[in-house]
């Protein structure tokens, strides 16, 4: 025993207790609950007080029903609502289908081509600059007041985004990557697609974040200038009618629209990171 | 095909030629010069040091060698070729292991040969034999981010020496490793070089590891920036670490310091009087 050598407590040792550990756990966990947690306490205090409000102050429901009217309504013409929810998803999801290829590949060409990169950028950014809601009636004027023009409308405001945010990325790549590639005779298509592209996959998902609201806007304000369907035209018949809760549950069916919307680039992002991602 | 006796490409034994290499930038209308005038060459299985101070276009240099950056005036030569632009016989490592992530270690050695679609299945054995060799069995499947720094730096090194290039261009591979890594990573580069012999150029700030590890040291001042001196290491081969505590080892580390000491202050000299 005395020919041992000490074995000297220190602090912050490897050598943990489980309870220790454990302790920790919790106490992460506790963290992430009340994360979790402290919106929606928010959120349902909100709701919670306007319905106080609106029973209180005896003010007219066409001018701001109670939540509870509104869910009643959302549960009343769940299929209506659902009804017109299908043409403004289905016009979103075009719109958002064909800007990602459109501004990745215009992207890319003009990462390519310095010449139309120059011809392009100060118009691009022009465009950026003009107010583009203010077009919406033009599109209608130019496509008919059918689903093209919604989507043209939509693709127009929302691919923007896309291509600034892909180009950013594939400039990304630092020069040491692009020396090797290079170095062992890698074609400009094989360093975009193998190198460049992968490498971009984070810029182009935040500019797809933006892009897919940017869609539902398209489509909305496509709806509300010239539509016989969809939510856009509900809410502006509902409104005209003096319907608020009904108007008012069909926005509450468009922001799920739009989560739904949110969370499919999210959960793209996840698995694309799963197998590109450097963490 | 005539041979010629005299002129650029034609020294005896040499592999790499370089003949008044002269590199001017232009950054933004304003010119700078990155190398003036380089003129040396290297023999066939030799391997030369260059060593700088920072920023007097070590880098250039090589990367102007590899055929990646153009010249401004000048000749190159490999193998009696002038060299216009990447040529597979190059193996190149860079001060950044850049490995793609996304890939395994097994992927980022057959990278060079994807890209010069050459075929797997004939490189994939030579990958296995070069990963096993540097000391990376059993981490063919893992991502560079399940890796240690020294570990990337060993996958480049594998990747460097996937198509048995004859011509090995490293730009500070080791200067971002701990001193510990970096010791080792000279052992490995030396029982590398009894293996596989080849041409190499390798551009250190390390006076110590440019001394134990070649058999001439090209020093480079900056402004201008030129090749000031050219010394011969004459230590026998099989090399080991231990050579570093000989006192020959140290006498010579000792003059090259001198040599860049002086290189260091008349730049900054003429520096501070052209301002
Ligand atoms: N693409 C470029 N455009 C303009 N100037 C450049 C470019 N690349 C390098 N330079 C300049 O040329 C000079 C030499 O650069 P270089 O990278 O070759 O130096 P270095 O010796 O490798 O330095 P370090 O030891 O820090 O790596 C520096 O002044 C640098 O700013
Ligand atoms: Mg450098």
């Amino acid at each position: 025993m005395k020919d041992q050598p000490q074995v000297l407590p220190v602090e912050g040792s490897v050598i943990e207790g489980p309870g220790r550990y454990r302790r920790r756990l919790t106490a992460l966990s506790r963290q992430a609950l009340l994360a979790a947690v402290l919106p929606i306490v928010t959120a349902v205090t909100a709701l919670l007080v306007w319905e106080l409000l609106v029973r209180q102050s005896g003010i007219a429901h066409s001018i701001l029903p109670p939540p509870s009217a509104i869910f009643d309504k959302l549960a009343g013409f769940l299929g209506l609502l659902l009804k017109h929810a299908v043409p403004t998803t289905y016009e979103t999801l075009v719109a958002f289908a064909i800007s990602i290829p459109l501004g990745i590949v215009l992207a890319a060409i003009m990462i390519y081509s310095p010449p139309i990169n120059r011809a392009l950028y100060a118009n691009l950014v022009f465009f950026q600059l003009i107010p583009k809601i203010a077009l919406a009636p033009m599109f209608i004027v130019w496509l008919g007041i059918g689903a093209e023009s919604r989507v043209a409308f939509s693709i127009f405001i929302c691919f923007f985004p896309i291509l600034i945010s892909t180009v950013t990325g594939l400039q990304a790549v630092d020069r040491d990557m692009l020396r090797l590639c290079k170095a062992v005779g890698a074609s400009d298509l094989q360093v975009l697609i193998h190198v460049r592209f992968p490498y971009s996959f984070p810029y182009i998902f935040a500019g797809m974040k933006v892009a897919v609201t940017l869609a539902i806007i398209g489509v909305v304000v496509g709806e509300f200038i010239a539509s016989t369907e969809g939510l856009g035209y509900l809410i502006l018949f509902a409104s005209s009618r003096q319907q608020t809760d009904l108007g008012l549950a069909a926005i509450t069916v468009l922001c799920v629209v739009g989560l739904m919307f949110y969370a499919l680039v999210v959960l793209s992002e996840m698995v694309i990171e799963k197998f590109y991602g450097s963490h | 095909m005539t041979e010629t006796t005299s002129g650029p490409g034609s020294d005896r034994d040499a592999d790499i030629v370089c003949r008044q290499v002269r590199k001017v930038y232009n950054a933004n209308g304003r010119l700078l010069e990155a190398v003036r005038n380089a003129d040396f060459t290297v023999a066939d299985g030799e391997f030369v040091a260059l060593l700088g101070p920072s920023g007097c276009g070590k880098s250039t240099l090589l990367m102007m060698i590899g055929g990646i950056e153009s010249i401004t005036s000048g000749e190159i030569y490999a193998g009696g070729e002038p060299v216009t632009g990447p040529r597979r016989e190059f193996g190149i490592m860079l001060q950044d292991p850049t490995l793609l992530p996304w890939k395994s270690a097994m992927d980022n050695v057959m990278f060079p040969i994807d890209m010069m679609r050459l075929s797997r299945r004939q490189y994939m054995d030579r990958a296995l034999e070069l990963l096993h060799t540097i000391g990376l069995a059993g981490f063919e499947r893992s991502k560079p981010r399940e890796l240690s720094g020294g570990m990337r730096q060993r996958v480049a090194i594998c990747r460097a020496l996937i198509s048995d290039p004859r011509v090995l261009l490293m730009d500070e591979p080791f200067s971002a490793l701990d001193a510990m890594t970096r010791d080792e990573m000279n052992i490995l580069m030396l029982d590398l070089w009894e293996t596989y012999r080849k041409t190499a150029i390798f551009v250190t700030h390390s006076i110590r590891e440019a001394v134990l590890l070649s058999d001439r040291v090209l020093v480079m001042r900056d402004r201008p920036s030129t090749i000031i001196s050219d010394t011969s290491i004459p230590f026998p081969r099989p090399r080991s670490i231990g050579l570093g505590e000989t006192p020959e080892f140290n006498e010579l580390c000792a003059m090259l310091r001198d040599l860049i000491e002086v290189a260091r202050s008349d730049g900054a000299a003429q520096g501070g009087a052209a301002s």
